[in-house]
């Protein structure tokens, strides 16, 4: 008798927590497709992201220089969370992604600098490391062209300018407005193409 | 008497000297002959594993940025010990190239940087002119199971580099022909930093 007393008020207040439950569960997803159609950049989390390795174009950068570069650039695009996956150039597991942007980065100038002149003028002795980074669909369409700089001024070893480099890129990459749509465009270009 | 037993001692020392001496020069000329076969094999097995104390800058496999242990070669793999952890490895047929540099960096790190920041009288840019050392780099890179490439910098005392990729070369890793110019590049960064 109790049971069939209280069974339809412990139905909707079973359905309620259901429906609580599948309220927030629902909501990412439409947040997520406005997101995309409104263009900003985090819609890019949907892609990953190679990054290739660097061209010296001919400069006299030093290979632990470019090296250097290569591991930060890695570290920081996964810091910034806006990529599904980092890969580094040559992974095979790339290739079977539909959705991967690919980075790469030309070293258009570089300063060599030195930590002694700096720690004894502060003014002079700057590391300066200008590149140009651009990001490609897989089909070679350019998603966004950046010249980024990264120096070290100060305090710290030559080495640093890679790494104040390589975070301005993410940065860069992270800040950019039209990241969004112009992924968003590459993705139906890509989805025509497919 | 003393003729006899002189004469008798001779004889007696004569023949067993020739005996002995023909003896022992065959034992010679057998062991002399044998030698090298058994010293070939004992060399390889006994030859103790290089390393050297290195500061690992960035990019070899889990190691720490910036920690300082010990780079060897064992058996057939590049390893790094960091002081009190466990080490990090790389399979040395992993290994596609090797890179030497230069560089000159400032001794003594933080406190020194902020106790020359407070010395009066800009005292601290006078320590900063001797207080720089010349460091030799090596930059590897590897690739890993999946195919990606993967950079590593090690930094070590001067004159280490070049012992350290001539134990890569004779463990089998081909160094292309850019090593000769990074080499040079990290003489003229080493150039650059000593004006």
């Amino acid at each position: 008798m109790k049971t069939n007393k209280y069974g339809p008020f412990v139905g909707r207040v079973a359905a309620l927590i259901a429906m609580a439950f599948a309220l927030p569960c629902g909501l990412p997803g439409q947040t997520a497709s406005a997101r995309s159609s409104g263009g900003s950049g985090t819609s890019a989390t949907q892609w990953s992201v190679q990054v290739d390795q660097i061209d010296a174009n001919n400069l006299d950068l030093s290979y632990s220089f470019q090296i250097a570069i290569y591991e930060n650039l890695l570290v920081e695009l996964n810091k910034t969370k806006q990529f599904q996956q980092v890969f580094r150039d040559g992974d095979r597991r790339a290739r079977e992604l539909p959705k991967l942007l690919v980075l790469k980065t030309t070293v258009e100038q570089y300063t060599p600098g030195s930590e002694t002149r700096r720690a004894v003028t502060t003014v002079s002795g700057a590391t300066k490391l200008t590149v140009r980074s651009q990001l490609f669909t897989r089909e070679g369409k350019v998603v966004l062209e950046r010249t980024v700089a990264g120096n070290v001024r100060f305090f710290g070893s030559n080495l640093r300018a890679t790494h104040n480099l390589a975070r301005n890129v993410a940065k860069t990459i992270k800040q950019s407005p039209s990241l969004g749509s112009a992924v968003a465009f590459g993705a139906t270009q890509a989805g025509f193409r497919g | 008497m003393d003729c006899f037993i002189v004469s008798c001692t001779h004889s007696k020392t004569y023949h067993l000297g020739r005996r002995h001496a023909l003896w022992l020069s065959t034992v010679l000329l057998g062991s002399s002959l044998i030698a090298p076969a058994q010293k070939i094999p004992q060399l390889g097995d006994t030859r103790a594993p290089f390393s050297t104390r290195a500061t690992h800058l960035l990019g070899f496999a889990n190691a720490r940025n910036n920690s300082t242990g010990i780079l060897s070669v064992q058996d057939d793999s590049l390893h790094f010990q960091q002081d009190g952890k466990p080490g990090a490895q790389v399979k040395i047929g992993s290994v596609r190239d090797v890179f030497l540099g230069g560089e000159s960096k400032q001794v003594g790190g933080l406190p020194m940087t902020l106790g020359k920041a407070a010395a009066p009288f800009g005292g601290g840019r006078v320590v900063s002119l001797f207080a720089h050392k010349k460091y030799d780099t090596v930059s590897l890179e590897y690739v890993d199971a999946d195919g990606g490439i993967h950079g590593a910098i090690f930094q070590l005392k001067k004159g280490q580099s070049e012992i350290v990729k001539n134990e890569l070369m004779a463990h089998g890793v081909t160094i292309s022909s850019h090593h000769v110019q990074s080499a040079k590049q990290g003489a003229a960064e080493v150039g650059h930093e000593d004006k």
